[in-house]
């Protein structure tokens, strides 16, 4: 989970990175104050890109502070409203730079990753310098010089970035980070300011450390607080939803199939309108009845499929949940079923009792999905 | 043959008395499993279904030469619970759990690497030998003895994809669930060196999603000199970017990271690239053709 700007910033001040001196403008302030003119006014949004959809104004007076802070405010970055805004001191840059830590599965660990080019368009220039670590307590100050010492030819920022490196590392681990990223680094033009500032920052935390960080729990509760009634209710069984630009419900079990039954409606000639994974929640009529009453809720879903393949989770206690949380269900969408994996030879009769019907394959059910909802209004 | 798994290894289960531990051992003793053991703090001395319950890893190997761990603990737990088993002398610890904290994995790995050990998972169904044993929860009607060896990101579509296979007359010597997290135990590329080494393993099947680097090792071993034939499936091609689609390793962050970009790079490494569900059978086939 991805947490603001301001609140990123915020950490890596707590452990000694150089960060502006910035300002916070709350929704609503009327007169919002800032130490100094110029400064850059920039929307606190999760979505990325911030800067390429106008999500960063210079504001040189009051006036013109005034005037940014109703535009941000007001507009949607993938829509996406801002909580917030932060007012940095418009600083003058000779360099910018970039530099990251984050977890990578062929390094067993952390990796750290350094461009000598950072800025907006990281994506375009070649790839990032990479130094593979695994777990934290192997950093080793001399394997990452080995490293830079081809991309970056200033050796006073080298060994700035080297124990700058070794920080993020540790707070990554001690502080349950999947991502610390800091791009821009800034070498400041300013020749007084020899310390690297980060001018912006972006820290995704681990959601699963909840437990053992109270940070990390707070915005979980954040989440839940942000999320409508309707998607709270699912979230609160354990569901996992991502809202897509179709018109077919999908109900599924997994990540890797719900993406597949995804696909699947796709390649049918349909668009799934979201991803919504139950196997984490109840397989019991309390798991789906938020599930059903947020696909219900949403007027862009005219169809729902639900597709279950399940090896723990056994089909004729999904197909007795379904068939009590239909009977109380007040919504006329129409529902396409595809249950298959442990005792799925139980489902017909269950199904029978109801007028359901479990299509065999994934495919015929994608199929008759895709069909009825190209007729529904 | 088949990989990391078959009826020769001594399995002890940490978390024996929970209700995952329970059914576990009664499912997949009945497969064929051997389940010499159980471990679980407190309840020392007891048993369940006959197997002996001990109070540590250490007490369980010493009196039953358990090699292998099945762990089976709350997600907070695994990282103590797998370490034991390893320090213990477990050679492969399997874990299953989901929402783990990604820093636990990473310790449980070093510490696998330092005692020589391997591990499975987490957020994985675990792993079948057809006709020989299975670890963890995956529907064993799904599967059947072959030459196939199967590797999977996620579960349900391990199910999914391998009663296809079995459907259509393919069988598998191994199939390996290596989970849906950032950190794993066993990497694809760890994967594919084992079967690579398995003289019964024909051709391989790779079952993938958007995101992550795993696509990168497949399409390298695709390319090394004298690869069995590597047939692959990559969901998350309708995936909006900078989502997370349920795994944590499943995000569109960059253009690399997109189904397009993964497929062109798996079919230029001469991987048979499956257009979708419907068509893994077909390229399985054609692997299997090809070994």
């Amino acid at each position: 989970m991805m947490i603001l700007e301001y609140e990123a910033k915020a950490m890596l001040r707590a452990v000694g990175v150089a960060v502006p001196d910035g300002s916070l403008i709350k929704p609503g302030a009327r007169a919002p104050r800032v130490r100094e003119y110029p400064v850059a006014v920039k929307a606190q949004v999760r979505s990325g890109g911030r800067g390429k959809q106008g999500g960063v104004i210079r504001a040189n007076n009051a006036a013109q502070l005034k005037a940014a802070a109703k535009k941000l405010f007001a507009t949607e970055f993938n829509g996406e409203k801002p909580e917030m805004l932060l007012a940095d001191p418009w600083l003058a840059i000779e360099r910018e730079l970039y530099l990251s830590v984050t977890v990578d599965s062929a390094a067993g660990g952390y990796v750290v990753l350094y461009s000598p080019k950072g800025g907006v368009n990281i994506e375009d220039g070649p790839p990032p310098a990479r130094y593979a670590i695994g777990p934290a307590w192997k950093f080793r100050a001399n394997e990452l010089r080995s490293i830079l010492e081809p991309v970056e030819s200033d050796y006073r920022i080298r060994e700035r970035v080297i124990s700058l490196a070794q920080r993020l590392v540790d707070t990554a681990a001690a502080r349950d980070c999947h991502t610390i990223e800091i791009n821009p680094l800034a070498k400041l033009a300013d020749a007084n300011l020899t310390e690297l500032m980060a001018l912006d920052g972006k820290v995704v935390y681990d959601e699963w450390a909840h437990n053992r960080n109270a940070d990390i729990e707070a915005q979980r509760q954040g989440e839940l607080k942000r999320a409508h009634k309707l998607l709270r209710a699912s979230m609160d069984m354990g569901h996992m939803y991502v809202k897509l630009d179709g018109n077919i419900g999908l109900i599924s079990g997994g990540a890797g199939m719900t993406m597949g039954a995804m696909d699947m409606i796709r390649d049918c000639g349909g668009k799934p309108g979201c991803f919504l994974d139950v196997s984490p929640g109840p397989a019991s009529a309390r798991g789906y009845k938020p599930a059903f009453a947020l696909l219900d809720g949403d007027p862009d879903v005219k169809v729902i499929l639900v597709s279950v393949f399940g090896g723990g989770t056994q089909m004729n206690r999904v197909a007795r949940a379904l068939k009590e949380t239909l009977a109380v269900r007040k919504s006329k969408k129409p529902v396409v079923f595809r249950l298959d994996g442990t005792f799925v030879e139980e489902v017909p009769a269950i199904f029978g009792t109801f007028g359901a019907h479990n299509h065999a394959t994934l495919e015929t059910a994608a199929k008759e999905a895709v069909k009825l909802a190209r007729h529904a209004k | 043959m088949s990989i990391l798994l078959d009826q020769t290894n001594r399995v002890l289960v940490m978390g024996a008395t929970g209700n995952y531990g329970k059914f576990f051992m009664k499912d997949a003793g009945s497969y064929g499993t051997t389940i010499v053991a159980g471990v679980s703090p407190g309840r020392g001395g007891t048993d369940v279904d006959g197997v002996p319950v001990f109070e540590s890893a250490r007490a369980a190997v010493a009196a039953t030469r358990a090699d292998t761990a099945m762990v089976f603990v709350p997600p907070v737990l695994v990282r103590a619970a797998a370490i034991e088993a390893i320090e213990a002398g477990c050679k492969l610890a399997v874990i299953t759990a989901d929402e783990m904290p990604v820093r636990d994995m990473i310790e449980i790995r070093a510490a696998a690497q330092a005692n020589g050990a391997r591990t499975t998972g987490p957020n994985s169904p675990g792993l079948i030998s057809p006709g020989k044993a299975k670890m963890g929860f995956m529907p064993s009607f799904c599967f059947m003895r072959g030459p196939m060896g199967v590797i999977s990101r996620s579960g349900s579509l391990s199910y999914e994809g391998s009663k296809r296979l079995t459907l259509a007359g393919i069988g598998q010597t191994t199939v390996v669930g290596i989970g849906g997290d950032p950190v794993k135990g066993t990497t694809a590329g760890e994967a594919l060196a084992l079967f690579h080494n398995d003289p019964e393993t024909k051709a391989i099947v790779y079952l993938g999603e958007i995101g992550g680097v795993e696509e990168i090792a497949v399409a390298e071993y695709a390319r090394s000199q004298g690869a069995k034939p590597v047939a692959a499936l990559i969901v998350g091609k309708t995936a909006p970017p900078g989502k997370k689609m349920g795994h944590a390793a499943a995000l569109v962050g960059s253009k690399a990271d997109g189904y397009t970009a993964k497929t062109q790079m798996l079919a230029k490494s001469g991987v048979y690239v499956c257009s979708g569900l419907p068509d893994l059978v077909k390229q399985a086939r054609a692997a299997l053709a090809a070994s």
